[in-house]
């Protein structure tokens, strides 16, 4: 345990990642250490953490979660308070494409940090990236966390074991463990696999001069899309929580893929049906048409809410990019 | 052309069962087993056909729910019309001791074979069942339980199982793969393993019954499962693949008993009354002569305890016309018969000289 006076350490899984880089910003303003994971820390660059200036603040190690020997080590060297797990393959489409790979990395790395956290030290308190993606289509419903699971992608069924997998070790050893049911969380440190980046991206390019065309698949599915960075907001509070428990984390608003296609141009100054071309490509397999959400829990238990809401997302990120 | 199905776990309980029947109704089948140093087709020993005859109708394949290469190989070769994925790490406490290696040949097993029909382009010729379990359930959230009633599992082992449930669905939705789950409740029989609490108790109570054991230990005597034989519930993993349509079911009896209910009915079986004393971890049973020959050992607890299951057959019984025909007592009666005659054949052994093996936990 640490000193009075010292700081709490945070160890961060995955830090290359949107959420990995804003919540060691956030973790950083909050007086913890901080140190960050990547498969090979060596070879990446943490472009993330340079643009946000905190590149030599976190201390960056290399980490394999589906190898139980290197969780093991570097659990064991930070000897961290706190483990934000945001590690593994997070895209759904690719889920498609690489179905073991998205299991390992997402089910069997939460099940190595768990058996790591019993062994070393099972006072640490530990947060799970869960998504919204296990709900699959509640029917118009809003998810809330008793909502049953229903996912539709070879990713959202190794989150959803994730999920669970982590419930069971709370239950079972008492470990503080839980699993924070992010919905769709965006900023301009989003990858451009990404439909929202992807669009704002072509969008910014476009109104440069590009004469490109804009591809994208079902432009009518809707979701509940809120601002990354207020939502690495929410990892923290769950961790300071007196109790282990799931959250939904959520705007509690929900949007079409075309209205977010549609105001992205309409900042840029341009009518999008001009510059957009439908892609049957870029159709999944399966997938939800619909996700709604209902973030109540965490209002009421973590005071968390988020100001950045509906078009501001589309337009927050517009113009991140344009500059 | 007969039909030709392909088993994984056909060294297991259901997998001997499921592979009479599917002789019985003229498939040609293959099963998998794994490389081992002793030898594991006990159970499949009387169906075993020499290859070296003709017309065989049985063949076995090594290979390994972990490798992949080796699962997409045989499927190659054998080209199944159904195959049965029975396979699996399937006790729940080894789950807590071994949870990878659960996740590993449970979760992923049934993703490589979902795969492997894939990449051979079997998706419109092979038929999937996945054997999929009340322990999802763990933790019930309505009682009884049925197909629609939300999962809580409460193990490693219901965690993986949960993984390959929803896999196996979303293959069939997104593939349009013929896959199917069958929510099995427990299901119980002379072929089960011994580490499973029904056979642990039928076979301890035989043994005791011949003077080769003193006593059973057990852990939740509390817990509520709802038991049938497994010779009903292979009928309705063959029943499941040929719907019109795929869809998952719930098998199980709708009638629930606890792990003290079994004791006392293989004892019952046994001439053996038992007397119960005492609470919770200093709850001891007795037979008619005041000696202890049930208690609980506090080990074969779980960390977390799925203390009752109860199935809902109706849609099995609606839609595909299955209702299982053993009864409870039929089932206990059964287990304690054969499990009485190894230990008969053990005595014997035993009281001429010769060793035989208790086969401690």
């Amino acid at each position: 345990m640490s000193n009075p006076g010292s700081p709490r350490r945070a160890l961060i899984c995955g830090v290359t990642g949107q959420d990995g880089t804003y919540l060691a910003k956030l973790l950083l303003d909050n007086n913890y250490q901080v140190f960050g994971t990547s498969r090979d820390a060596q070879t990446s660059s943490f472009p993330g953490l340079s643009q946000l200036g905190i590149r030599n603040r976190v201390e960056t190690l290399s980490m394999s979660p589906i190898d139980f020997r290197s969780v093991l080590q570097v659990v064991s060297r930070v000897k961290p308070h706190e483990i934000y797990n945001l590690s593994g393959q997070s895209s759904v489409g690719l889920s498609f494409i690489q179905p073991v790979e998205t299991y390992e990395s997402i089910s069997l790395g939460v099940q190595n940090l768990l058996e790591v956290i019993r062994f070393v030290d099972p006072s640490i308190r530990f947060y799970n990236a869960g998504s919204s993606e296990c709900f699959g289509d509640t029917g118009g419903v809003p998810a809330d966390e008793s909502t049953p699971l229903h996912p539709h992608s070879p990713y959202a069924v190794a989150k959803a074991a994730a999920n669970w997998q982590v419930a069971v070790y709370r239950e079972a050893y008492g470990l503080f463990a839980c699993t924070g049911i992010l919905f769709n969380h965006e900023s301009p440190l989003r990858s451009e696999r990404f439909v929202t980046r992807k669009i704002v991206a072509a969008a910014s390019r476009i109104a440069k001069g590009s004469n490109e065309k804009l591809k994208l698949g079902n432009i009518d599915i809707r979701r509940d899309w809120g601002w990354a960075p207020e939502y690495v907001d929410a990892m923290m509070r769950m961790l300071a929580h007196p109790k282990p428990e799931d959250f939904v984390i959520a705007t509690g608003f929900t949007q079409s893929l075309r209205d977010f296609v549609a105001t992205v141009f309409s900042e840029a100054g341009l009518n999008w049906e001009d510059h957009v071309i439908f892609d049957s490509d870029l159709i999944r397999p399966s997938e939800p048409m619909e996700s709604r959400a209902n973030p109540r829990k965490a209002h009421e238990l973590l005071s968390w809410k988020p100001e950045c809401v509906g078009r501001d997302i589309a337009k927050r990120m517009f113009w991140a990019e344009y500059k | 052309m007969s039909k030709k199905a392909l088993v994984t776990g056909i060294t297991g309980q259901d997998g001997a069962y499921l592979a009479e029947l599917l002789l019985e109704k003229g498939y040609e089948v293959h099963g998998i087993r794994r490389r081992a140093s002793l030898f594991n087709t006990d159970r499949i020993d009387h169906l075993y056909q020499d290859p070296h005859l003709a017309g065989t109708r049985l063949f076995l394949h090594y290979g390994d729910m972990t490798d992949s290469s080796s699962l997409i190989r045989i499927i190659q070769q054998v080209l199944p019309d159904e195959i049965y994925n029975l396979a699996a790490q399937s006790h729940v406490a080894v789950s807590f001791e071994e949870p990878e290696y659960t996740a590993n040949s449970d979760a992923l097993g049934a993703l490589r074979i979902l795969e492997a029909i894939r990449l051979l382009g079997l998706e419109k010729k092979t038929r999937f069942y996945q054997a999929s379990t009340s322990e999802l359930y763990g933790l019930v959230q309505e009682t009884p339980q049925k197909e629609t009633t939300p999962f809580y599992p409460r193990s490693p082992y219901a965690v993986a199982k949960l993984y390959a449930y929803w896999i196996t669905v979303n293959y069939r939705e997104a593939y349009g793969i013929f896959a199917c789950n069958g929510i099995l409740f427990n299901h119980e029989s002379p072929l089960r393993g011994e580490t499973f609490v029904t056979r642990k108790i039928t076979r301890a109570l035989a043994r005791i019954k011949l003077g080769l054991q003193d006593c059973l230990y057990l852990g939740n005597l509390n817990a509520k499962r709802d038991w049938g034989h497994a010779r009903d519930y292979v009928e309705m993993q063959w029943l499941m693949l040929q719907q019109e349509k795929p869809e998952d079911f719930v098998i199980a009896t709708g009638a629930q008993y606890s792990v003290r209910d079994f004791i006392n009915a293989a004892a019952k079986e046994l001439g053996i009354q038992i007397g119960w004393k005492g609470e919770g971890v200093d709850e001891k049973g007795y037979d008619g002569h005041g000696k202890c020959v049930v208690s609980v050992d506090p080990r074969y607890f779980r960390p977390t305890e799925v203390e009752t299951l109860l199935g809902d057959p109706t849609r099995a019984k609606e839609k595909l016309g299955w209702t299982p025909q053993i009864t409870f007592d039929e089932l206990v009666a059964e287990m304690v018969r054969e499990d009485l005659k190894t230990a008969e054949r053990d005595e014997l052994v035993k009281r001429h000289g010769y060793k035989s093996m208790d086969y401690h936990e």
